[in-house]
């Protein structure tokens, strides 16, 4: 079948096309763009392909491939989606050609697309893989490029960013690794039959008990949090944002950062039901001082693409804050967030970048007037930044307005202290775009090129997608849906006491076949 | 009973005073002599029971053969006169080696006490050695039998000896090209070893970037620390 | 006259003891191939080529690792046997330890062969010595028989220790060699302690013997039973590396040669962890294992922590990687402590994969060093990722195979050992392991940050050479590392076979 083997593929194109590049002999600078792109293109068409074939209203995983690893310790590499993880692939897959397209490597072109490509990879990998051990490898096997893309093509304090992005996610990981092996142990002592590790398996029979459970869900949130990244395991976002190359951001904010959030809805409401609703209030209060605390560190930058890396915190708060409110609507707009965060901060960096690039500052304090020399960008400018800030109307609106409303009926006090993050982010944009675009321009800033056509080209797509998603979100939330109803109520059917606020949603309209929809 | 527990006392009164005079007598001569007592006590111990061959191979090989190898080595290098050590680097090194010492006396000293007066309820695997005849011939027994393996195997280990023994004693007419202590090979410049001086108070000073060029050598770092 | 005294004296012992040479054929191939390899250099003088012992010893430890494999078919065919009177025990794990080290001495060979070319310092004798040590190790993991563990033990130390000493225009090899020997001959001493203490409680020094003494009897007062077990592995402890009995490891990794450094982390670690499995988790499994564990674990979470910290704070990459050996060893510890089959293959697997991790690594520091096998400092490393791209990239893959990055051989070893221990129970012990293992990751970014970060382009250091035997050494412990992270079905369901079994003597 070809839809099984779709997956499969997604991940193995980009890694023959990073071992392309590895052969080619260095001197040959000019092919190895191009490759990189073509990878990348290859693997956005099966994405859209996918997308195009995904069957609405089927809660379960689709397009699944299961074939064994390791026998004998009971690893299969087992890939699937469904609608929670559908978006994250399609917007991996998707942000990818533009990063390539919006950035150059000042150096060492060969390496470089080598370790996009693998990043790549690692990326499709990480949202489909269905088996705990192959989703850890790849969670751990994208820290690899990124902490050489941060090191070898990054800014100022590059190798201390690098060296602490690497370190603060391994030391995450690690636990998770000691929970995840403990999960399988226990899960076979508990059932017989041989070691696995299969999510829906270890998801469907919640075999351990209460105590362990909770454990475990513990040492996974410490991972999961450290990506998120959650407020006292944050620190390493700044550094690593602020002095990645333009790409790296891109792919941080786009992909990178999402793991964490995907990681809590997929292995943590999914594996552990019963300690998540447990843990809710403790994730809900990091989520909102997060969200609170990031917006007030933003304002306070002087840097600008460090202001953008805290409204990044800020804004996975409200993620935090929607997955963990454990309603329908909550996880939705989550997972609405997911995507649209990525479109919107990815396209911030991408401006960011081309500010510096031409002006070789970031300091806030330095640029001025620049919307008299530059009058297209600052267009462009203003409508990502609204979505940021999350006006009606742009996709950012809709992901915060659902995980708030989620919130109000999940966790209301929670919800209550997040609305005055929405005032924030206001006010931090709003009054870094005053200062760096309006006002007089002198010097430098007034000799500043506006956006060329290229860079236009390559800020097309996701402008595109501000707008289409701001005003017709249902497209995306037909898919989310199902999926997420079914995660809901395989929460509340394995937690005794629990009472799902909303199996039926009042915002858009279901998908009939939810009813049925087992979780998968 | 009684004259066995005499001789046992007398014997490791011999065995312990040797080793006593191995460690603490100064001039090597004497330390070689006293390790022949001891190695004499221990012969009288495998006499007192009744392992007459041991003993015999004992007095004849260790002490015949191999303390007298130590005499003649000792006085072809002419290093028969007292030494002494000097200062030791570590000073708490001394202090440190008796408590250790003491702590093993005392945890083989409790081990053999709590053990009491039979280890065991078995006889051990070396019972044939006791019964009546030459123990010369059970001793070849056991050995071609039960221990045939490990007395073969001891060939190798005699080989590999024998090729260390000259490997090592060789000399060697080439200069010593140690970088660890010298990084420029066998120039050994004084200006240069200025600049090291300098270029390693730089590296102290900040540990992160060692930036001294190749030419000029490395910080020594390491061997004896 | 003299027949019939034999006749006699075999009638009291009840016959000699056949001795099945074909079992022991991998450690007679080793021993064999060394000694003959003496015997045709020294008979051809100087008429051979200069490959010549490099080539004759790859040939041994290949002829050795397929004994290996026949052996392994055969003991499927027939279970686990107890040979030459209860000397040698023929199972799986022995083979799977045994194959391990002729990996090691094919990978130790071609290191060397780069390595004494550079250093004008040919010669049999090394590679006489290389072969003889494996004899050693391999006499080691199947000994059944405490007698015969000591002596392979001693075989393959005092092989190394000489091997230590022989890049005789360096101090610091002579000084390694002698701290090597004075440590090594303390831990000897130990060990043959606490063998007598163990052979005075139970009557017996072998080790199925002791297994059903054990069983059979209960000793009442078991001072001497216990004091043997510590001392023995205070013994083993020395040999492994582990803390508090680590002290010589560093220095003695630092001073010896490059390539006998890789053989010492590679070879003699696995040598020593075999003896000490065969010795503590079959013998004494079932009986005492409430006594040496507590033991065990305490060993397990020093060397981790220590281990790990300590490799910090070096600037001298050999030294860097001996105490990260150190931690390493905590690793194994770690499934040792766990004392169960469980714990025996995750060992194994660990011990084939370090192999390979660590004979690269120190493969890249031998041609790193260049001549003289001085340059060792971080500062050495500089720009390496510029000047020399495929061995910068290959140490990097054995950097993070070891800081256990996954798709590496790294990742799959500490996943066994986690494994095992989270299955006998000890989930904390699991934790401490893998925050060492992270603490011990920021020293492998270390090498990393200063191969591809540090300097300018134009500020590299002297060009590297490597010699083809390296760069083919490299290759195979770069395949290894690789596949048994990325393909590791066919090694994982070998170690899982690779149980160990007492089997009792016939007679």
């Amino acid at each position: 079948m070809t839809s099984s083997a779709l997956l499969p593929l997604m991940i193995l194109v980009p890694f023959v096309g990073a071992g392309i590049v590895a052969l080619l002999p260095a001197r040959r600078t000019e092919l190895f763009r191009p490759i990189a792109l073509l990878t990348s293109i290859v693997v956005l068409g099966m994405a859209v392909f996918m997308l195009v074939n995904f069957k609405v209203g089927d809660p379960g995983y689709q397009f699944e491939s299961n074939t064994t690893w390791i026998k004998d310790l009971g690893i299969s590499l087992h890939f699937g989606v469904d609608g929670i993880s559908l978006f994250l692939v399609v917007l991996a897959a998707g942000i990818f050609p533009i990063a390539l397209l919006g950035s150059n490597p000042d150096h060492d072109p060969k390496p470089y697309y080598g370790w996009l490509l693998v990043l790549l990879a690692g990326s499709i990998g990480v949202f489909c893989a269905l088996d705990l051990v192959v989703f850890f490898v790849f969670f751990e096997i994208v820290l690899v490029p990124m902490y050489f893309l941060i090191g070898l093509w990054g800014h100022g304090r590059r190798v201390y960013a690098a060296t602490k992005f690497f370190l603060y996610t391994m030391f995450g990981s690690a636990l998770m690794l000691v929970g995840l092996i403990a999960l399988a142990v226990l899960h076979q002592k508990a059932v017989g039959g041989p070691l696995t590790f299969d999510l829906v398996t270890l998801a469907r029979e919640q075999a351990l008990s209460t105590t362990a459970s909770r454990w475990i869900f513990v040492a996974f949130a410490v991972a999961f949090a450290v990506k998120v990244p959650l407020f006292p395991l944050h620190t390493w976002l700044p550094d690593a944002h602020t002095e990645a190359p333009t790409a790296g951001s891109v792919l941080l904010a786009a992909v990178m950062l999402k793991l964490g959030t995907y990681g809590f809805v997929r292995f943590g409401l999914d594996l552990f039901p019963e300690a998540s609703v447990w843990a809710a209030p403790v994730m809900l209060t990091l989520g909102v001082v997060g969200i609170v605390y990031g917006a007030i560190c933003a304002t306070m930058q002087k840097d600008l693409k460090r202001l953008v890396a805290y409204s990044s915190v800020a804004h996975l708060g409200f993620i935090v804050l929607g997955i963990f409110s454990i309603t329908t609507q909550g996880i939705e707009g989550g997972i609405l967030q997911m995507v649209n965060h990525g479109i919107t901060t990815g396209a911030l960096f991408l401006l960011v970048g081309m500010v510096y690039e031409r002006r070789h500052t970031r300091e806030i304090s330095a640029l001025s007037g620049l919307q008299s020399s530059a009058p297209v960008m600052a267009g462009v400018f203003t409508l990502v930044m609204l979505s940021s800030i999350g006006l009606p109307g742009l996709n950012g609106f809709v992901g915060e307005f659902l995980a708030l409303l989620g919130a109000f009926k999940g966790a209301r006090w929670w919800g209550v202290v997040a609305v005055t993050g929405v005032i924030l982010a206001a006010l931090y944009l709003l009054w870094a775009y005053q200062r760096v675009f309006h006002g007089k321009a002198e010097g430098e800033n007034a000799k500043m090129r506006d956006l060329t056509w290229s860079e236009g080209a390559v800020l097309a797509p996701l402008l595109f997608l501000i707008v289409f998603l701001g005003i017709y979100p249902k497209v995306m939330l037909d898919r989310i849906e199902p999926s997420v109803k079914a995660l809901v109520v395989h929460i509340d059917r394995n937690v005794e006491g629990f009472d799902a606020k909303d199996v039926t949603p009042k915002i858009a309209p279901a998908a009939k076949g939810a009813e049925h929809g087992g979780e998968g | 009973m009684r004259v066995e527990m005499f001789t046992f006392l007398l014997a490791g009164a011999i065995c312990l005073g040797g080793a006593l005079g191995v460690v603490l007598l100064k001039n090597p001569v004497h330390n070689a002599l006293s390790l022949v007592a001891t190695l004499f006590g221990v012969a009288v111990l495998f006499v007192n029971q009744g392992a007459y061959f041991l003993a015999a191979i004992q007095v004849i090989v260790y002490a015949g053969a191999i303390v007298i190898l130590f005499l003649f080595v000792i006085m072809l290098l002419g290093v028969d006169r007292e030494t002494d050590e000097g200062r030791e680097p570590l000073v708490a090194q001394r202090p440190l080696a008796v408590a250790t010492g003491l702590a093993i006396l005392g945890l083989s000293l409790v081990a053999l006490l709590s053990a009491g007066q039979r280890a065991t309820g078995d006889k051990a695997d070396l019972a044939p050695l006791n019964q009546p005849g030459p123990d010369i011939n059970h001793l070849a027994e056991v050995l071609f039998t039960r221990y045939v393996y490990a007395f073969e195997i001891t060939a190798v280990l005699l080989t590999v000896a024998v090729v260390g023994a000259v490997v090592l004693s060789k000399r060697t007419n080439e200069p010593l090209i140690d970088l660890d202590e010298f990084p420029e090979g066998t120039v050994v410049d004084v200006r240069r070893r200025a600049d090291d001086a300098k270029a390693q108070d730089e590296v102290d000073a900040d540990a992160e970037v060692v930036a001294v060029p190749d030419t000029e050598g490395d910080p020594q770092e390491g061997g004896d620390d | 006259m003299t027949a019939a005294v034999l006749q006699n004296v075999l009638a009291s012992v009840g016959g000699l003891p056949s001795i099945e040479f074909s079992s022991v054929a991998p450690s007679i191939i080793l021993a064999l191939g060394g000694v003959l390899l003496l015997t045709v250099v020294s008979v051809t003088k100087d008429k051979l080529p200069v490959w010549f012992p490099a080539v004759w010893t790859i040939s041994a430890a290949v002829a050795a690792l397929c004994t290996v494999f026949r052996l392994w078919i055969r003991v499927g065919k027939w279970g686990n046997l107890s040979l030459i009177s209860g000397a040698v025990g023929l199972d799986r794990f022995s083979l799977f330890v045994i194959g391990t080290l002729c990996v090691s001495v094919v990978m130790g060979a071609l290191l060397l062969e780069g390595y004494l070319r550079r250093e004008d310092l040919e010669g049999p004798e090394w590679y006489v010595l290389l072969l003889l040590a494996a004899a050693g190790g391999t006499t080691m993991a199947a000994a059944n028989d405490l007698i015969v563990l000591f002596i392979g033990l001693e075989i393959l130390s005092i092989a190394v220790y000489i091997l230590s000493a022989m890049h005789r225009r360096r101090m610091s090899s002579l000084e390694s060699g002698l701290k090597y020997f004075i440590h090594g001959a303390f831990a000897s001493a130990f060990l043959l302690y606490g063998i007598a203490m163990v052979y005075g409680a139970t009557g017996s020094t072998n080790l199925a013997r002791i297994s059903t003494f054990l069983a059979d009897n209960v000793i009442t007062q078991n001072g001497l039973m216990l004091g043997g077990i510590a001392l023995m592995l205070v013994g083993f402890a020395f040999k492994v590396a582990a803390v508090p009995f680590h002290q010589w490891a560093p220095d003695v990794y630092q001073g010896a040669p490059t390539p006998v450094s890789a053989f010492m982390a590679a070879a003699v670690k696995t040598a020593a962890f075999a003896g000490m499995i065969r010795v503590f988790v079959l013998a004494l499994g079932p009986t005492y294992r409430d006594e040496w564990r507590p033991m065990v674990l305490a060993l397990a979470v020093l060397s981790l922590l220590v281990g790990s910290v300590m490799a910090l704070v070096q600037t001298n990459v050999k030294r860097m990687l001996a105490y990260s050996s150190i931690g390493h060893a905590g690793f194994i510890l770690v499934a040792v402590h766990s004392s169960t089959a469980m714990g025996t293959s995750a060992a194994l697997f660990y011990l084939l994969s370090y192999t390979f991790m660590v004979m690269g690594s120190f493969g890249v520091v031998a041609v790193v060093g260049r001549k003289g096998d001085g340059h060792h400092q971080l500062s050495d490393y500089r720009g390496l990722g510029r000047i020399r791209p495929g061995l910068a990239l290959a140490f990097t893959i054995f950097l993070l195979a070891q800081a256990g990055v996954p798709l590496t051989a790294g990742f799959l070893s500490k996943f066994y050992v986690i494994r095992s221990a989270i299955d006998s129970g000890d989930t904390a012990l699991g934790v401490v392991a893998m925050l060492a293992a992270v603490i011990a990751a920021f020293l492998y970014l270390r090498v990393i940050v200063a191969m591809y970060f540090e300097g300018e382009p134009g500020d590299e250091v002297a060009p590297v050479k490597v010699p083809a035997a390296v760069s083919v050494a490299i290759g195979i412990a770069l395949a290894g590392t690789l596949l048994l992270g990325i393909v590791p079905d066919p090694v994982t369901h070998a170690a899982n076979e690779a149980t160990a079994e007492l089997v009792a003597p016939r007679r």
